[in-house]
């Protein structure tokens, strides 16, 4: 089966409603470490550079355990920013970038779901974090003026985005001259078989969305990015793929055995990338 | 939604300035109302103080 874009956003959108209800991370980690008891969007979010210190400031509810990476360490946010999250979710990132720009700064979240925009107002609201903003909106129509941000992150978002350029255009048109692009996504090192990619299940699981890394860095230079720098990289283990719900149910569907799930999954990256809007453009 | 962000958003579709009509507000925060492309001709709902500013058609 192969979805159109309008299916695919359908998809993705009924899908992180249901997470937003039952708090369950997806998009897995690095690593795993089993037998614990830790609430596993801690432990998914302590793998991809979140520390204690960033998991404990936010309000609860606001970390899915759905990032595969932590912008806001790469960043480097000054106080008095306006910082643009897409694909903001349960707000996590917000609340961290909230914190740095303090209160002459502002951060805004859109994301199309309205499940998760609904728990990141309320999280906002309860804790006071005045300069927080949420918008319901998509990614390739952003609803943000010309060279308004100061700062762009995403995290494990685009991926999942069947209009990567769009995006990616989207987000230039958004930050002002020398404004900076910071994103954490998922990348291919090679095409992923068939039978994964064609799979729904597999896309809402961030896998089957993603495109061949070079592709990913292409996009973003060709639409104006300066200094597109990948800043790091590491790939998804078997392990966390395995506890992936929807990873799970992709190979129970097509009846793959573990070791051929292993090597299908193989060239799946996660990756922080920087790229920086020009001064003159 | 802070009226003062106002500055920074636009519509979706065109890019253009909207304008923001308010139902019901709390402390400078629009809670309810609307806010409206004239040139589109389309109003976008603001409904718990979050506006929808999904893409739609007329």
């Amino acid at each position: 089966m192969t979805m159109d874009n309008t299916e695919a956003k359908k998809e993705v959108r009924k899908a992180y409603g249901l997470i937003a209800k039952e708090a369950k991370p997806c998009c897995g980690p690095a690593k795993t470490c089993c037998g614990n008891s830790v609430d596993p969007a801690v432990r998914i979010s302590k793998n991809i550079g979140y520390d204690d210190e960033d998991i404990g400031a936010v309000p609860d509810g606001a970390n899915l355990g759905l990032g595969c990476g932590n912008p806001i360490a790469f960043a480097e946010l000054q106080p008095g920013e306006t910082v643009l999250d897409l694909g903001s979710g349960a707000g996590f990132d917000c609340f961290l970038a909230s914190k740095v720009v303090g209160e002459n700064g502002s951060v805004i979240g859109v994301d199309m779901t309205p499940e998760m925009l609904e728990k990141a107002r309320s999280a906002a609201q309860n804790e006071g974090y005045d300069n927080v903003e949420f918008r319901m909106g998509e990614i390739e129509n952003l609803p943000v003026a010309n060279d308004t941000a100061d700062v762009v992150i995403s995290n494990c978002v685009i991926n999942l985005v069947p209009d990567k350029l769009r995006a990616f255009t989207e987000a230039y048109r958004a930050l002002k001259p020398g404004g900076r692009l910071m994103v954490s996504d998922i990348v291919l090192e090679k095409e992923l078989p068939d039978y994964l990619r064609q799979s729904v299940s597999a896309y809402v699981g961030c896998i089957s969305g993603a495109v061949l890394k070079h592709v990913y860095l292409d996009i973003i230079r060709s639409v104006g990015f300066r200094d597109v720098e990948v800043l790091e990289e590491s790939h998804f283990s078997i392990e966390s793929m395995l506890n992936d719900p929807s990873a799970k149910a992709v190979i129970e569907k097509t009846k793959v055995t573990p070791e051929q799930a292993e090597m299908a999954l193989a060239p799946v990256l996660s990756m922080r990338v920087r790229g920086v809007k020009g001064n003159g453009d | 939604m802070k009226k003062d962000l106002m500055n920074i958003l636009c519509c979706p579709k065109c890019k253009g300035k909207l304008g923001l009509d308010v139902t019901k507000e709390e402390n400078d925060e629009v809670i309810e109302g609307a806010l409206t492309c004239n040139a589109c001709d389309i109003t976008y709902p603001i409904q718990d103080s979050i506006p929808n500013l999904l893409p739609q058609t007329k």
